[in-house]
């Protein structure tokens, strides 16, 4: 696309914790794949460490699109099974937009969400939430222990949830199923993941509550009917064959 | 900002302070007024990233033993300019990669053909082969394939279901894809004639791995039959040829069998198109091929050990990971099947 118009466009920030284990090197580099198909996109790398890694150090300065590279490591009394993940980490990238934003002069227009590494994004995902003005929704695939969760629409409103677990819930949303204007986020410059509090599986729900209503929520992906991204899990990796003496005379990165 | 700053001011308990704290406020009041309005503003921004103290203001409010956000760690990567179209423009010169990707329906069929074809979307001159083993091309795949934009082929043929198991289990004696990738190398044979002198590289794409962009690069120039290594595969964190000094493959670093004619995982070679139109009979074994033994049944009627051409920096760099995907969990579709069936993943 030219240039002049894609200055026009609001910039979509994507906030990707991730953490070290074999596969991480891949999921960022088929991540990156896509988001270098994406027109002003700033990826916002999240570490789960105390100090950036090599790995990611060099991943970053090679990935192919504007990226700001943190890290902030989890506490190890909240690295329980069951506890949420990447609370920390999510949060940093929050904290670092708005320290970003202090100074500039608004209005900056940005949409932001939250984009886990081993997910699949669709290029589609991006243009939708791209006309984002306070918080839209969409359908996540492959979550909920269904084929798929989404929010329901009735008039172009969000009536209520179709999802698989615990509809109760004031937000029965994934991760990967919302955006959030840049506006909206400066503006609630206390609104963060919680950790105290907040039960399993109520991240989500427990953000939004802080910045948004149901009313407010703008339905994409054509009235929440299409699935445009699918909470994919890559399966551990087999490592059963490497040896514990005798190791290789090279040190090769995965 | 001003709200914060004007708050924790009230907190002090003197009330004699208050013309103090007339005298602390109305000047930081000029002074933002006057920076929203301030041409300088932005640089004022430069500054603060390049000074420290803006760091620690982001603890307020925050557990600040929490977070570690120093100046050194924030890296940010200017992005040089990269305006490209979606597929890029294809190029005269460019040898044309043909990437034969079977695929076969499942929950996750969707989603990971979508991410292929984001990064297939990079690649110039590239032309995927999808083979469905399908009794029909299927409307998810026909859509799919229309809406990337790729210069696309799409074929299907059916692996033969075995009756004698119950359910959708096809037979267990041909490895799975194998006949959708020999009809693709059939396709190649039909459509391109081996004295026309238009270059190709036929390369084997699953659909559930992970391809760098530098790969198709490096696959590029194939003279005959090119090797790397691949991730995760036989148990190992990768695979590898063995190259010695002379840049020959002279064996396989592997702990699974290393002996195999061909040690060498589906992605872990790339073949050029003219020796696929000369050796016309040679194809992927259909039956009685030994697990790990698929690739040396094509490999072995194409070439030999000493005409590998070993790419990735001397087979020292990984570009292509077997990545695997999560079956997901599905359980509260129950037997009937809960969400819209209409509603495409």
């Amino acid at each position: 696309p030219p240039r002049r118009s894609e200055a026009a466009l609001p910039t979509i920030y994507a906030i990707t914790p991730t953490y070290s284990r074999p596969v991480q090197k891949a999921e960022l580099t088929r991540l990156a794949n896509t988001f270098r198909q994406v027109a002003r996109l700033h990826w916002i790398l999240v570490e789960d460490a105390a100090a950036r890694s090599e790995l990611v150090s060099r991943f970053v300065a090679g990935a192919g699109l504007p990226c700001t590279h943190l890290h902030v490591p989890t506490p190890r009394r909240y690295k329980r099974p069951g506890l949420p993940r990447a609370t920390e980490q999510r949060n940093a990238g929050l904290a670092w937009l708005r320290q970003r934003h202090q100074h500039l002069p608004p209005p900056q227009p940005g949409v932001l969400f939250f984009a886990d590494d081993d997910n699949t994004y669709s290029l589609e995902l991006f243009q939708e939430m791209r006309t984002t003005r306070k918080v839209s929704v969409w359908p996540v695939g492959l979550v909920g222990g269904r084929r798929y969760e989404r929010p329901v629409v009735e008039n172009g409103k969000v009536v209520g949830w179709y999802t698989g677990w615990r509809a109760d819930r004031p937000f029965a949303i994934d991760m990967a199923g919302f955006a959030v204007s840049l506006q909206v986020i400066l503006s609630h410059p206390k609104a963060v993941f919680k950790r105290r509090g907040s039960q399993p599986g109520m991240q989500e729900s427990d953000f939004l509550k802080q910045i948004t209503t149901v009313e407010e929520l703008e339905p994409k992906a054509n009235n929440c009917t299409k699935v445009l991204v699918w909470h994919t899990r890559t399966e551990k990796v087999n490592l059963a064959n490497e040896p514990k003496y005798h190791l290789d005379t090279v040190s090769i990165e995965v | 900002n001003e709200e914060l700053w004007v708050q924790s001011v009230l907190e002090m308990p003197k009330r004699r302070d208050i013309l103090a704290i007339v005298l602390i406020v109305l000047p930081w009041t000029l002074l933002i007024t006057v920076w929203h309005q301030s041409t300088i503003a932005p640089l004022l921004a430069v500054h603060k990233d390049d000074g420290g103290d803006s760091r620690r203001d982001l603890a307020a409010g925050l557990d600040s033993k929490e977070y570690c956000l120093s100046d050194r760690d924030i890296v940010e990567v200017v992005r040089t300019e990269y305006v490209y179209t979606r597929p890029p423009p294809w190029s005269d010169t460019l040898p044309t990669i043909h990437v034969i990707t079977p695929t076969y329906s499942r929950p996750v069929q969707k989603a990971e053909l979508t991410r292929l074809a984001n990064t297939l979307l990079h690649v110039p001159n590239l032309h995927w082969i999808l083979v469905e083993d399908s009794q029909r091309r299927t409307p998810l795949i026909t859509r799919l394939l229309r809406d990337t934009g790729l210069n696309y082929t799409h074929l299907n043929v059916e692996t033969p279901r075995n009756y004698k198991l119950r359910g959708d289990m096809r037979d267990p004696r041909i490895p799975r894809g194998t006949m959708q990738r020999n009809l693709a190398l059939r396709w190649l044979r039909e459509t391109f004639n081996k004295n026309n002198s238009q270059p190709g590289i036929v390369y084997f794409a699953d659909d559930d791995n992970t391809y760098s962009l530098e790969l198709f690069e490096e696959m590029r120039s194939t003279r005959k039959v090119s090797v790397w290594p691949v991730a995760f595969v036989g148990g190992l964190r990768y695979e590898s040829p063995k190259v010695n000094a002379a840049g020959k493959v002279y064996g396989w670093k592997t702990v699974f069998d290393p002996h195999r004619p061909f040690a060498i995982d589906m992605a872990g070679f790339a073949v050029n198109l003219r020796l696929i139109l000369q050796r016309s009979q040679a194809y992927f074994k259909l039956r009685g091929v030994k697990g790990g033994y698929q690739e040396s049944s094509l490999l072995r009627e194409l070439v030999t050990l000493n005409d590998l051409e070993p790419k990735a920096t001397n087979c020292t760099k990984i570009l292509v990971w077997h990545t695997r995907t999560e079956k997901p969990v599905l359980v509260n579709e129950g037997k009937k099947g809960f969400t819209d069936p209409n509603v495409e993943i």
